[in-house]
């Protein structure tokens, strides 16, 4: 299973929450598979969907997930202490965890190596961190939103590989003003 | 405590309520009063860089963020105000203790301070200088411009302003 076929699988769980969607391949992977307005595609920042996610689940009671990957989360690795520390109830960070940098031609990360990001996240101090499959993880997924006391990390363990794709047509004006109707905060549009 | 308490009550007229924080001892004063406020979020945390993406995220959620750094931090991130906070026009206020200024006892913090007005000049981020108490007026007014523009503004505190708030 590659990343793609893993958003595939849980479309219909992202569906109904706030999604802050790691920049490159991982946000154009979403867009083709169900465009929708509760979508936050990162057009910059790489290594801050896990941290874009926090601070969105501090400010508002709806469910959030962050979508981020190995790569993306070496880079920011501090966040995870932030995270075990601060991440409310409401707050999932799935990574998708492929062992590979796929954006930038699929080059091998540390997580291919020695380096376990669930290891680090309990380190860190994150509670309810799962290590699963990509054929695990909307179920883990499903758990994680649904239990309204608990913020988690999952982590699915998939294979590399990408499809080809195009880069996203919105500009992000557009990404941002549409994800804060859904919210509410904005009545235009 | 007198200047610190003018800058943060400042703040919370232009509408500021969500803090971070990386920590510097001239802001000390400033943390101390934000961990006892209920009527405000605030966390530390370990890195400038990743405060832009809470704070980003905090202004989707429709809080008007703050992260208070000293000037090295805008150093540490430069692509996420960048390709962040100005791609998709978010405010933010930056509340920078401005290390390497006059009075400023470590040599090795001239380097950034040199260079901070000059970066933040590139990216075209609105600055307000805080060099004497009656400066302090200006930034509540000033945070509200951020919220007009849609821009992450800066608001530079110099060494000799803070140094003896005790």
């Amino acid at each position: 299973m590659n990343r793609f076929d893993l958003l595939n699988k849980i479309q219909n769980i992202l569906k109904d929450n706030l999604v802050i969607c790691n920049i490159g391949l991982p946000s154009q992977e979403l867009y083709k598979i169900n465009d929708q307005s509760n979508f936050f595609y990162m057009l910059g920042s790489m290594g801050l969907s896990s941290s874009i996610g926090l601070g969105l689940s501090l400010s508002q009671n709806k469910n959030v997930i962050s979508i981020d990957g190995d790569g993306s989360v070496l880079m920011n690795m501090n966040t995870l202490a932030t995270i075990g520390n601060r991440a409310p109830s409401n707050y999932t960070l799935l990574i998708i965890d492929n062992g590979s940098y796929g954006s930038t031609g699929d080059q091998r990360t540390f997580t291919d190596e020695n380096t376990s990001l669930k290891d680090v996240a309990i380190g860190a101090g994150c509670k309810n961190v799962v290590e699963c499959s990509g054929d695990e993880t909307a179920n883990e997924l499903s758990k994680a939103i649904n239990d309204q006391n608990n913020s988690y990390v999952i982590i699915s363990k998939i294979n590399s590989g990408n499809v080809k794709i195009d880069p996203i047509p919105l500009n992000p004006i557009t990404i941002r003003d549409r994800f804060r109707k859904f919210i509410g905060i904005i009545k235009y549009l | 405590m007198k200047i610190s308490k003018k800058i943060i009550d400042n703040l919370k007229k232009g509408g500021v309520d969500f803090y971070l924080s990386v920590p510097c001892k001239l802001l000390a004063n400033m943390i101390d009063i934000l961990e006892k406020d209920n009527d405000v979020y605030y966390s530390a945390v370990p890195r400038e860089e990743e405060g832009m993406g809470i704070c980003a995220g905090a202004y989707l959620g429709n809080k008007f963020p703050c992260i208070m750094m000293q000037n090295t931090g805008i150093g540490n991130s430069v692509n996420a105000i960048v390709s962040l906070l100005q791609l998709y026009q978010m405010p933010v206020v930056f509340l920078i203790s401005y290390r390497g200024t006059p009075g400023e006892p470590v040599g090795a913090q001239g380097g950034m301070a040199k260079i901070t007005e000059d970066i933040l000049q590139t990216l075209r981020i609105p600055m307000l200088h805080c060099s004497s108490e009656n400066d302090l007026e200006k930034i509540s007014t000033f945070s509200k411009h951020a919220k007009v523009v849609e821009s992450p503004v800066a608001i530079l505190c110099d060494f000799n302003l803070m140094k003896d708030d005790k």
